[in-house]
């Protein structure tokens, strides 16, 4: 390329496997080199995640599932593929009342459930000592198109609610219809644009109101970052970003903002993901801080702590409970 | 008749003029095809799962669903 003597004004010398080079080839740092070889290849993106999932760092680190009162689950194998779940849970439950907001009405529930998880074929069934029925179907139809079905029946007439959904993945998009009761219609479709951007959009259609929606997302990943951004015609901005800053440990935030009630909230959460426990707590504008612990005793045996205090409210939930079962 | 269309989900409502009785026929007989469809996933479902899963490779033994160990 060049005469191995340089020229540069007093360049430092190059990195001793490297053949010798002249001009500005010297003062650039070697990594030049291996970047221009991983060229992005615009035909072989990766799949990107399924649009309702785009936020899903987020959610699980910034949404544990916070309760109040007793939770004893177990769950028992009998089968690689089939196993029985008994559910006991005793405290209160948040009603919304026409007087005062919300109320705490103290409820206990045993839930029996079924699962059936197979690669192709997935059931989920659970039922309450109330009658209610909570099922979940996800069916493999070909290698490329998965059937979902989610359902809560309720022996009230009128309070049962269904959604079909057709997932179709293709090789850098993915493509979903949606079907409701109450004459729900909707479809989102999210393509991979670069190796770490994917921008999707979604439209619904809600048959008994006429109200229809569009709304537009974008991820945007790394290896140690995630941040989603997320705008629809309801009036509803949500931005998150999710920040892994060691193996053990990610920190997420969350901005939402609701243009037709004004309403703003804003939180910040951490996820420590330990050897022997999961560990979660977030911080709310609204005045809520929670956080959520998985202790794992033993093989299989898992301790479950919850707190949430609402210093606004001054409502003040702590919970505690028992896993046992993979 | 409008409520009890629309209470089931239907996505034409059965607004303005009559519609021919074919169309209403139908609509009739697909809102009591999706009653019978929910008291059967009601009922059937996790007895579904059950019968399902104890037919699935290794299978396991009726005593293994009853005791709690």
């Amino acid at each position: 390329m060049g005469s191995s003597v340089s020229h540069a004004a007093a360049p430092p010398p190059p990195p001793s496997p490297l053949p010798p080079a002249v001009g500005l080839a010297v003062a650039l740092p070697s990594k030049a080199e291996e970047k221009s070889e991983k060229k992005v290849d615009y035909l072989n993106l990766p799949c990107p995640v399924p649009f309702e999932e785009i936020q899903r760092e987020a959610l699980m680190s910034l949404k544990p599932e916070l309760f109040e009162g007793l939770r004893f689950d177990f769950t028992k194998g009998l089968n690689q593929k089939f196993s029985l779940s008994h559910s006991v849970y005793m405290g209160s439950t948040e009603v919304p009342s026409p007087s005062s907001g919300t109320i705490k009405v103290p409820t206990a529930h045993y839930e029996f459930g079924a699962n059936f998880l197979d690669p192709k074929l997935m059931l989920i069934g659970r039922v309450l000592t109330d009658g209610r029925l909570n099922a979940r179907v996800k069916c493999d139809l070909t290698d490329n198109l998965t059937l979902k079905i989610n359902a809560q029946l309720t022996n009230e007439p009128h309070f049962s609610q269904g959604m079909f959904n057709f997932d179709y993945k293709g090789k850098d998009f993915r493509a979903q219809y949606q079907m409701g009761n109450n004459a729900f219609y909707g479809a989102n479709y999210i393509q991979s644009v670069t190796p770490h951007l994917s921008l999707g959009s979604e439209v619904f259609w809600l048959g008994h109101q006429r109200k229809s929606g569009i709304g537009f997302a974008a991820r945007y990943n790394t290896d140690k970052m995630v941040a989603t951004a997320q705008v629809a015609s309801t009036g509803i901005v949500a931005l998150c970003y999710v920040q892994k800053v060691s193996e053990k440990v990610s920190l997420a935030s969350d901005f939402m903002y609701n243009h037709m009630t004004r309403d703003v909230t804003s939180s910040f959460g951490y996820d420590y993901i330990l050897r022997q426990c999961r560990l979660r707590g977030k911080l709310d504008s609204s005045g809520c801080v929670a956080a959520f612990l998985e202790e794992r005793l033993n093989m299989g045996v898992n301790f479950i702590l919850s707190a949430e205090i609402d210093h606004r409210k001054k409502d003040y939930k702590f919970g505690f409970g028992m896993t046992v079962g993979e | 008749m409008a409520s009890r269309v629309s209470s089931k989900g239907k996505g034409k409502a059965g607004r303005g003029a009559e519609d021919g009785p074919t169309a209403r026929f139908v609509k009739e007989w697909s809102t009591w095809t999706m009653k019978k469809a929910k008291v059967i996933a009601h009922y059937g479902f996790i007895p579904l799962i059950i019968v399902i899963g104890m037919n699935s490779e290794p299978k396991p033994h009726l005593s293994q669903l009853l005791s709690p160990v």
